[in-house]
């Protein structure tokens, strides 16, 4: 992530001034996909962008380096090669954005990722994932833990604590859930933090970037994500340094939709690679 | 076949990330034009109808300008060979029990679910709006709609008790409408029994598929018809025998030109006219929904008008950027592509817009266009215009498809203030967060010059009632108001010409013809009053001149004063300054001041019935009249308390408010008959939903109706009532032409009638007439009926969506 938040006076009358209409927004939540269907080649094209979107995910807690190792490979090819030479796009270098493991998996992914030539980022859930209840020099420790052993991202959980009692937090990043939560990445959430994002560029210039995660599985939702920011935010978001998406088996259906879209058929499971 | 399937764009666009077209598939809609041979006719009992030696016009398809189809054009033969066969469908589909028609129209919202990838793709091909706006929205609205009015058609029975459909009714259309304008008026006309006869503009297939889908559903072919035809074919099928009543959309002047046609011609006439909306915008609100919400009424292809668009000053700069952004990301294209937001609507509608914008920036308007719009002639580019001088012709006149026309205020007051400033009153929605803003900006000025309905975000329910108020027409569809507008009270004889040729609109009323003293007035004391009732007082009229009252022995009864125009002009603004004060009153307070009068009335019993006596009614029915007219005040005083604003849920998040508002300054011209029972069977109405009013009592016996005024005096707040004493045909002509009596109701002349329905084209006030036809003003019905109750207030829906 090359740009970062510079930082502002905290102005509570910025947030105090917010006013979401509720219904409103759960209405547009509901235009979204409705109003911007993306069909034949500019879906094709739209899928292979959405892959350089992805944080590849695996967060589970029996995670091993070989499945992390499997993971990083799969980032680095995460479409079948000849279905990209049949778009004529396998020469544009398409990986996902980053990997994204938990603090003890960052030496697996790092030494994965070198070993296949791969020099996308490895981010880390560190700071007491996912309900972020851990005493504040821990956490800090974690992150400089997983700094340590490679990782070039991290994905604070915040405070809720504090956010609920009205004491904010910056960054560079806002992702609109752990993914572990019973509710996670929905339309109209995204809305109001697309817009919220949209209010700080316009009165402090800085761009903050955007992480839906969680539920998000298929190819189908993964265009409506981008749509949601290409109309909210604008091109300039649709960029791998504003906008991730995390997920862990979004890109395996984006594989098939692309192998339909270039045969013709529908795959089987097995004519595409796990991850 | 790779290489086929994924071209070289994929590289492109994966840098570019641009939209692609998504075309839909229109190949069915010309399959279905195939099965016509490419001509369409007309569609009447069932059968298709293509007569010989017709002119047609060739339907196109806006875009490509490609011929499609060509249509005929309608002649009178054809509209009265329409007419004929509703007239015998009605027969038998007005005398089926309700759940047989609620059947057969559950059977067509079935049909219409079946058939509705052709209905859409073909609405869409032929009109150039999105298709998405019609498959996910009218497509869908045409179905509820006849379920929600198979519903009202089972219930009729029990709910409409009291009540019989009107007969044929007449449908005309504009030709910048969705089909969905004819699904909200015939499905209520269908659902209570009537039949329809619908003009459809030529070059509109959409009509003639949904009556061929309901023709071919069997037993019932003639209950809806359709002709396509020239508008002007639309006097003929208002006159033609038979047709009950004519519901009209469509451009404001065509409406009068309509209004005025149809004077005398018995129908009577449903407006619904213009199509701007209006939105409200506070600075409690959430300004980038709001912005959506002005993206929904005016960008996205589903209202067919412009939109006002009030900003608070203080977040003026805000809303302006906002919008400005949101515009820039707006899409135009093929309807038929489904990843457009605005199709383009035929070279007349962009010229239109094409027109108004360049007169605005001539007035010194600015004008922001934006948008992802092909350059090619067809399309017209979102627009928003600001700061457009108020006092310019454009800031007045309708703002069109797809222009916003937004100006700044400061407060609520003084947008309501604009809001309520132009001759058009349809629907508009207020976004605030704040919930006393919104509902005060919701209720709006009530009582004032136009209170308005209220939406949020344009929403529209079969069960909420829409429908306008001054020029935008005072027709409704949707919800229970919805129905009234094809029922009549049971047993209402059907309405017939009552033209007469010969009558001067010019000089109708126009001089007073002169009175002179008959003699010293006698018989018992006291003298009656004498004097206009204007403003809470008697006073001298303008012409200080008086005519004299003959009793039923033909002897003189009294003078009473010989008002004119000044008189009504004064009288109406007494009104008016009443207005605000009296619609304010809570109806527990209107109760006890209408029984308040019930009360002196009955301690005025004596010489009330000895006036009646002098009139030639025996004195026991005398009595009987005046204890008659003291009990239709007790009665709309009570309807007054016990009527109230109905809470009603609908199936979006939130409830909606049914509120039943006063039409403000209502003008009553009173029968000669029943001198007392009739004034107070109108005033008693009129006054407890609220209105203030001007009357012109009978004018064999005006002298009751100023004993009245007597109490009235001392009872009332000045200017509640007004009672103009005079000449009838003269006050009516002055109170018909007046552009801001709100509402007229005139019980006398078929000529009175006739020239009443001409002058109303004006402010197209609403007008109940009598046709020259008397009224059993003793019976409960036609006295005391529900019908004076509708006819004395209208309609607002207020919708009240929640979330945090």
């Amino acid at each position: 992530m090359s740009t970062h938040n510079q930082g502002t006076e905290l102005d509570l009358s910025w947030i105090s001034k917010i006013q979401v209409n509720h219904p409103a927004v759960l209405r547009r939540a509901g235009q979204i996909q409705a109003r911007r269907p993306v069909k034949k080649e500019w879906q094709a094209a739209w899928l292979l962008k959405a892959v350089t979107f992805i944080d590849l995910t695996t967060l589970s807690g029996d995670d091993t380096s070989c499945n992390v190792q499997r993971l990083c490979y799969k980032a680095k090819y995460p479409i079948r090669e000849d279905l990209l030479k049949a778009l004529n796009m396998h020469d544009k270098g398409i990986t996902t954005a980053a990997v994204c493991v938990y603090p003890a998996r960052v030496c697996d992914a790092v030494k994965a990722l070198k070993a296949v030539g791969c020099d996308i980022p490895v981010a880390s859930v560190a700071t007491g994932f996912p309900a972020g209840q851990t005493h504040l020099k821990t956490r800090l420790e974690e992150i400089r833990l997983a700094v340590e052993d490679g990782a070039t991202e991290i994905d604070v959980v915040i405070s809720r604590t504090l956010v609920l009692t009205g004491q904010w937090e910056g960054s560079d990043f806002i992702k609109t859930s752990t993914g572990k939560e019973t509710v996670n990445a929905t339309f109209p959430v995204a809305i109001v933090m697309l817009r919220a994002i949209r209010d700080f560029f316009w009165k402090t210039g800085n761009k903050v970037g955007f992480k839906p995660a969680g539920g998000i599985r298929s190819a189908k939702d993964s265009l409506a994500w981008l749509s949601l920011v290409k109309e909210e935010l604008g091109d300039e978001w649709l960029k791998p340094e504003l906008f991730r998406i995390g997920a862990s088996t979004l890109l395996s259906d984006i594989e098939r939709q692309i192998y339909h879209h270039v045969t013709g058929r529908y795959a089987a499971y097995h004519d595409l690679p796990m991850s | 076949m790779a290489a086929t399937r994924a071209g070289p764009r994929a590289r492109e666009i994966f840098t570019t990330l641009e939209y692609g077209p998504a075309p839909e598939s229109h190949a069915c809609a010309l399959a279905w034009l195939d099965t016509q041979d490419r001509l369409l006719g007309h569609y009447v009992n069932g059968k298709w109808s293509k007569p010989e030696h017709r002119n047609s016009v060739p339907c196109q398809d806006p875009i490509t300008g490609e011929n499609l189809a060509s249509c005929l054009q309608g002649q009178a033969q054809d509209v009265a060979a329409a007419v004929e066969a509703a007239r015998t469908a009605f027969e038998s589909w007005s005398k089926l029990p309700g759940a047989v028609r609620a059947q057969h129209l559950t059977r067509l919202a079935k049909v219409i679910q079946k058939h509705q990838r052709l209905l859409w793709t073909l609405e869409s091909l032929v009109t150039g709006r999105a298709v998405r706006e019609v498959r996910d929205g009218d497509v869908q609205l045409a179905q509820q709609l006849l379920h929600y009015h198979a519903v009202q058609a089972h219930t009729q029975e029990q709910a409409l008790a009291g009540w019989e459909p009107m007969g044929v009714i007449g449908l005309i259309l504009p030709s910048t409408f969705s089909f969905l304008e004819m699904m909200w008026r015939i499905c209520p006309a269908l659902a209570v029994g009537c039949t329809v006869v619908a003009l459809v503009p030529p070059a509109s297939p959409t009509p003639l598929l949904l009556a061929q889908l309901a023709g071919e559903l069997g037993p019932f072919p003639g209950i809806i018809n359709v002709i396509s035809g020239p508008a002007s074919l639309g006097p003929v099928l208002a006159s033609q025998p038979g047709v009950q009543k004519v519901a009209f959309c469509g451009a404001l002047e065509e409406g009068r030109a309509l209004r005025r046609a149809l004077a005398g011609e018995g129908a009577e006439l449903g407006l619904a006219l213009g199509a701007e909306a209006l939105l409200l915008l506070s600075d409690a609100a959430d300004v980038d929904s709001a912005v959506e919400g002005v993206v929904d009424a005016a960008w996205s292809d589903r209202s067919p008008g412009g939109l006002r668009l009030l900003v608070q000053e203080s977040v003026w700069e805000e809303t302006m950027r906002r919008l400005q952004a949101r515009m820039a990301r707006l899409r135009s294209g093929r309807g038929l592509d489904g990843a457009v937001d605005m199709g383009a609507r035929g070279a007349a509608a962009r010229d239109l817009a094409q027109r108004y914008v360049r007169e605005a920036q001539s007035q010194g308007a600015q004008v922001f266009q934006a948008g992802d719009v092909p350059l090619d002639s067809p399309f017209y580019p979102p627009t928003l215009v600001s700061d457009l001088p108020p006092a310019s012709p454009c800031a007045q006149a309708e703002v069109p498809w797809p222009v916003v026309v937004a100006s700044p205020f400061r407060t609520a007051k003084e947008a309501l203030a604009l809001a309520n400033g132009t001759p058009r009153g349809s629907s508009a929605s207020v976004w605030s967060e704040r919930l006393g803003q919104a509902l005060e900006l919701g209720y709006g000025s009530v009582g004032a010059a136009g209170a308005r309905r209220e939406a949020c975000g344009l929403r529209v329910d079969p069960a909420v009632p829409i429908g306008g108020c001054k020029e935008s027409g005072s027709s409704w569809h949707g919800g229970p108001d919805g129905l009234y507008e094809y029922l009549r009270p049971s047993g209402t004889p059907a309405r017939l010409s009552y033209l007469s040729k010969n009558l001067n609109y010019d000089t109708f009323g126009l001089a007073v013809p002169s009175t002179l003293p008959a003699g010293p007035e006698t018989g018992p004391t006291p003298a009656p009053p004498y004097g206009l009732f204007v403003g809470g007082r008697f006073q001298a009229p303008g012409a200080r001149s008086s005519r004299p009252i003959q009793d039923a022995f033909g002897n003189l009864h009294g003078y009473v004063a010989e008002g004119g125009a000044k008189d009504i002009r004064g009288a109406v603004e007494a009104a008016h300054q009443a207005t605000s004060g009296w619609a304010g009153q809570s109806p527990g307070a209107r109760t006890a001041l209408l029984w308040a009068l019930a009360a002196a009335l009955e301690r005025r019993e004596s010489t009330l019935a000895s006036r009646l006596e002098r009139q030639g009614v025996e004195l026991k029915a005398a009595k009987a009249e005046v204890e008659l007219s003291v009990r239709r005040l007790r009665t709309w005083g009570a309807q007054a308390e016990a009527e109230g604003q109905t809470l009603q849920v609908a199936a979006l998040r939130g409830p909606v408010l049914r509120l039943r508002e006063p039409l403000g300054v209502l003008a009553i011209v009173c029968p000669d008959e029943r001198p007392l029972l009739a004034f107070v069977s109108l005033l008693a109405p009129a006054l407890a939903h609220g209105n203030t009013v001007v009357m012109v009592p009978s004018g064999a016996c005006p002298l009751l109706a100023l004993e009245v005024c007597q109490d009235m005096a001392t009872l009332f707040p000045a200017g509640l009532v007004n009672v103009v004493t005079g000449d009838r045909d003269h006050l009516t002509r002055c109170l018909a032409l007046h552009q801001d009596v709100q509402a007229l109701w005139y019980f006398g002349s078929a000529q009175g009638s006739q020239f009443v329905e001409w002058a109303s084209a004006g402010n197209l006030k609403p007008v109940w007439v009598s046709r020259g036809l008397p009224r059993a003003w003793e019976q409960e019905a036609e006295g005391a009926g529900p019908e004076l109750g509708l006819r004395a207030a209208r309609t607002k829906a207020l919708w009240l969506p929640m979330g945090d």
